[in-house]
C-alpha cells in the first residue's frame, strides 16, 4: 500500500531531514513511526501525501509513484487519505457537522451522500448527539474524534496521523487510540507519528524508528524503548 | 454540479461581506480608472467629429454648389489639377452628394436644427485638396483663385484653430490614457489586495481543503468571483457616471450659439453605449484576471 525507496528530503540547502529511508506497509498495517521531536516523522507524513517531494527516492501509494503525479491529479490521490493532526485543524466557525460534511463538499459529493455519510460516521465516533456543537464548545477529546470523523468519512484507503494524542490526557488519549484501532479493523492502512512512549507500548503494533532522518529500528509488535 | 454552484456562490458572498472596507475601496478605484477609460473615448470621439473634415492633411476644401452640372464640377477639378506642383494629385478627393451627407451628420450631432435643414439634394460638394507645399500664402493665394470659379460657393481653410485642435486632441488623449492605464493598475492592484486578505482570513480552511482533495479550481473559482464581481460593480458604477457626464455634456452644448463648430463635440448615443459595454467587460476582465493571479499565488498554503 505504501511504499518508501531510498527517500531523502532535505530541507533548504543543508537541512536534511530524512535520510535514505526506505520501508514497506502493507494494507491494513498499523504502523507507529517513533522518535524524538525532529526526527523526520512529520516529514515522512508530508512525503506520504505529497505535500512534500523528496530529494531523492520513490514515494508509492497504492502502486503508483506519487512522485512522477502532476500536480492536478494530487487532489485525487489525498482524497483516498485520511489526515489527522495534533492540532485537529478543525474550522471555528462551523458546526462538528458542517466540519465533517465539509471534507465532502469540497471534493463535490451530492447533498444527499452528505446527510447520509455525515451521522453515520459521527455515531462511530461517538458524537451524534454533538453534531451542531462548535468546536471550541467541545473537549479535546472530542475535537479529535471530530478531526478523525472528518479524515475518515470519505472511507480512505490509508489513515495519516501527526500526533494525534499529544494535546490529550492519557485516558482520553486511550479513547482516540481504540478509535483508531477499529477504523484500522475496518481495512483501513493507519500509520501515527507519536513520541508518546505509553500508547505506542500498549498497542503493541509495528514500530519504525526514526533518529535524526535516519531509519534505525522497523520491528514487528514493538515497543517505544 | 449544482451543489458546487452554490458553494461557490455561498462563499463570494461571505467573503465580500467580511471584507467590507477593502472590497468597497476596490470597487470605487475600479469605478474611477473605468470611468476616465470611458471619458478617454467619448473625448477622442468628439475631437474625431470636430476634425473629422480635414482628416488626411486636407488643408483646402473647395465647396461646390449642389445645382452644378457635372461639366462645370469637371471644369473645377481640372483647373485644381493644373497645378500638380503645388498640389498633391493622388490625395486630391471629391466629396459627392451622398458622402458630404455622411460628413455632415457626423458633423452636426449636436445640432439637429441645422441638420435638419441639410439635405441630400441641397447639400455642397467638396474638393479636399492637400498641398505639396508648406508655403501658407501661396495656399491661400490658390485659395483666392478657386473662389472666382463658377459655381464654386466657398473655399475653406485649415486654419491656424484646427492645426491648435489637433495638437490639443493629442494631448489630452495622451494623459488620459497614461491616467486610465495607471488607474486600472490601482484598481487590478486593489483587487489583487481584497484576495489576499480574504485568503488569508480563510488560510485555515484553505489548507483543510487542499487536504482533503479539493481541487485548485474548486478552491480558487469563489476568490475570482468575487474579484469578477467587484470589477463589474465598479464597470457598472462607471457606466452611470458616464451616462451623466455625457447627458450633462450635450445639454450644455445645445446651450452655444450655432455655427461655433463646438456642436461636434457631441458624441452619438450608439457610440457611448459601446463605450459602455466596453467598459462592463473590461472591469469583468480586470477583476477575474487580478483575482485569479492572487488565487494562483496564495494557493500554496
Amino acid at each position: 500500500m505504501i511504499r518508501l525507496d531510498n527517500v531523502t528530503k532535505v530541507y533548504g540547502t543543508d537541512s536534511v531531514a530524512v535520510r535514505d529511508v526506505s520501508f514497506d506497509i502493507a494494507k491494513g498495517d498499523f504502523v507507529f513511526l517513533v522518535g524524538p521531536s525532529g526526527s523526520g516523522k512529520s516529514t515522512l507524513l508530508r512525503l506520504m501525501n505529497r505535500q512534500e517531494r523528496p530529494e531523492r527516492g520513490d514515494v508509492w501509494i497504492a502502486g503508483r509513484n506519487i512522485n512522477e503525479l502532476g500536480d492536478s491529479r494530487v487532489p485525487y490521490l489525498r482524497r483516498g487519505m485520511g489526515n489527522v493532526f495534533q492540532d485537529y485543524k478543525l474550522l471555528s466557525n462551523k458546526t462538528v457537522f458542517e466540519n465533517v460534511a465539509f471534507a465532502l463538499e469540497v471534493i463535490g459529493k451530492p447533498r444527499h451522500v452528505i446527510r447520509q455519510q455525515v451521522p453515520a460516521v459521527l455515531e462511530l465516533v461517538g458524537l451524534e448527539d454533538k453534531h451542531d456543537r462548535l468546536p471550541d464548545q467541545l473537549s479535546g477529546g472530542e475535537q479529535q474524534r471530530v478531526s478523525i470523523a472528518r479524515a475518515f468519512v470519505n472511507r480512505p484507503l490509508i489513515l495519516l496521523a501527526d500526533e494525534p494524542t499529544g494535546n490529550l490526557d492519557p485516558a482520553t488519549g486511550e479513547g482516540i487510540m481504540q478509535l483508531l484501532d477499529s477504523i484500522n479493523r475496518s481495512g483501513t492502512t493507519v500509520v501515527m507519528a507519536s513520541h508518546d512512549h505509553r500508547i505506542v507500548n500498549m498497542m503493541r503494533k509495528r514500530v519504525i524508528q526514526l533518529d535524526r532522518g535516519v531509519l534505525v529500528r522497523d520491528q514487528e509488535r514493538g515497543v517505544y524503548e | 454540479m449544482w451543489s458546487r454552484i452554490a458553494y461557490a456562490f455561498r462563499e463570494t458572498w461571505a467573503s465580500f461581506r467580511r471584507n467590507l472596507t477593502l472590497t468597497a475601496a476596490a470597487v470605487v478605484t475600479s469605478a474611477i480608472s473605468l470611468l476616465l477609460v470611458g471619458a478617454t473615448f467619448l473625448i477622442q470621439r468628439g475631437f474625431d467629429n470636430l476634425l473629422v473634415r480635414w482628416k488626411g492633411d486636407v488643408q483646402m476644401i473647395v465647396f461646390v454648389a449642389s445645382d452644378a452640372a457635372p461639366e462645370q464640377i469637371a471644369y473645377i477639378e481640372d483647373t485644381i489639377k493644373s497645378q500638380p506642383a503645388v498640389i498633391d494629385l493622388e490625395k486630391l478627393k471629391y466629396l459627392d452628394k451622398a458622402a458630404s451627407f455622411e460628413e455632415a451628420k457626423v458633423i452636426f450631432t449636436g445640432d439637429p436644427t441645422l441638420l435638419s435643414l441639410l439635405t441630400p439634394e441641397t447639400i455642397p460638394t467638396q474638393f479636399k485638396v492637400v498641398p505639396l507645399t508648406g508655403d501658407a500664402a501661396l495656399v491661400r493665394s490658390l485659395a483666392e483663385q478657386y473662389r472666382g470659379l463658377p459655381k464654386v460657393e466657398g473655399v475653406s481653410l485649415a486654419e491656424d484653430e484646427f492645426q491648435i485642435i489637433s495638437t490639443l486632441s493629442g494631448f489630452v488623449r495622451t494623459v488620459t490614457i497614461v491616467m486610465s492605464v495607471v488607474l486600472l493598475g490601482v484598481a487590478v492592484a486593489l483587487i489583487w489586495n481584497t484576495i489576499r486578505t480574504a485568503m488569508f482570513a480563510r488560510r485555515r480552511e484553505i489548507e483543510v481543503m487542499k487536504l482533503v482533495g479539493a481541487t485548485n479550481w474548486f478552491i480558487r473559482v469563489p476568490f475570482m468571483l468575487e474579484g469578477l464581481l467587484q470589477g463589474l460593480i465598479g464597470g457598472v458604477a462607471s457606466c452611470g457616471g458616464l451616462w451623466a457626464l455625457n447627458r450633462a455634456w450635450t445639454s450644455g452644448v445645445a446651450g452655444f450659439k450655432p455655427g461655433t463648430g463646438i456642436s461636434a463635440l457631441v458624441v452619438p448615443g450608439s457610440y457611448v453605449n459601446g463605450v459602455m459595454v466596453m467598459l462592463l467587460i473590461i472591469g469583468a476582465l480586470a477583476g477575474a484576471i487580478g483575482s485569479g493571479i492572487a488565487a494562483s499565488r496564495f494557493l500554496d498554503v
